[in-house]
């Protein structure tokens, strides 16, 4: 059987971060809807869908060892993380900073993943020395 | 006078970002009954700053493009956390796009969706458009980052 390295602590975050957002995107996000609900989707569940790809892009190629091509659209797999968590941490901004009432449980997960995304993504560079952080 | 260079696909991301810029001060979304009239823009409260990024997306990429064009004297990075600059356009453009489509789905009864939203989705759409004209002008846009 081949070796198989255990999850680093980037990929660790991002893939709780991701499991965590999707489950928790069925939960209030604002007054009695999720982020599914009328009204906020799909511009709520960008947040949990970016987490989603995130988390199954480094669980499937971590633990069912399936191979992707090594870049896509000229975009290496490390840099396609790193932009997508980028941008789950921007929106996880957005929604922070805007007034749309009672935040609830769901709308509070959506925000600390999206950050924890980004966080994620920016510890991954440097345990893969990819030289893009530092 | 020495003309000034800008490439097409920096002229559609120049003018989209202007666009994107005056359009988030439009109608975002709007109500009206009878004689009651609100509008709300990108920048209105309940809407800043969720709304707001993609005219902030369009800023910054029409800044970046300016400042490439009109001002060779400042110095940017070739490359910002890893990525260049060409990538960093294609991945805002994409956000816009994906934030703007995801405005247009969204239902929002009461309240209609008004031009400054349609003006912002198609100005994003430029933005992508041209950020992959960018990549075609720059075949070599593309360079592992160094290890």
């Amino acid at each position: 059987m081949a070796d198989r390295q255990p999850p680093t602590p980037g990929e660790i975050v991002i893939m709780v971060a991701g499991a965590l957002m999707i489950v928790f995107s069925f939960l209030h996000f604002a007054g009695n809807t999720s982020a599914w609900g009328t009204g906020l989707f799909p511009i709520a569940t960008l947040l949990p869908v970016y987490g989603l790809v995130m988390a199954l892009q480094i669980a499937l190629t971590k633990f069912a060892s399936v191979n992707l091509p090594g870049s896509v659209l000229g975009f290496t797999w490390e840099q396609l993380l790193l932009a997508v968590g980028a941008m789950a941490g921007l929106m996880a901004i957005g929604w922070l900073l805007t007034d749309y009432g009672n935040k609830q449980i769901g709308a509070w997960i959506e925000i600390l993943g999206g950050i924890a995304l980004a966080v994620g993504a920016v510890m991954l560079q440097r345990e893969r020395n990819t030289g893009a952080i530092g | 006078m020495d003309k000034l260079k800008v490439s097409t696909a920096n002229l559609v991301i120049l003018v989209a970002g202007v666009v994107m810029l005056i359009a988030s001060f439009l109608d975002f979304n709007k109500f009206k009954y009878a004689s009651l009239h609100t509008s709300y823009t990108a920048w209105s409260s309940h809407f800043f700053l969720i709304a707001t990024i993609p005219a902030l997306i369009g800023a910054v990429m029409g800044a970046h493009v300016a400042i490439e064009a009109f001002a060779p004297g400042v110095r940017l990075p070739d490359r910002l956390l890893g990525l260049s600059w060409t990538q960093i356009h294609l991945v805002l453009g994409f956000q816009a796009t994906i934030m703007m489509l995801a405005f247009l789905i969204q239902d929002t009864k009461p309240l209609d969706k008004g031009i400054g939203l349609y003006l912002m989705l198609l100005a994003a759409i430029a933005l992508l458009v041209g950020a992959v004209l960018r990549m075609q002008e720059q075949p070599s846009g593309y360079t592992p980052p160094s290890l």
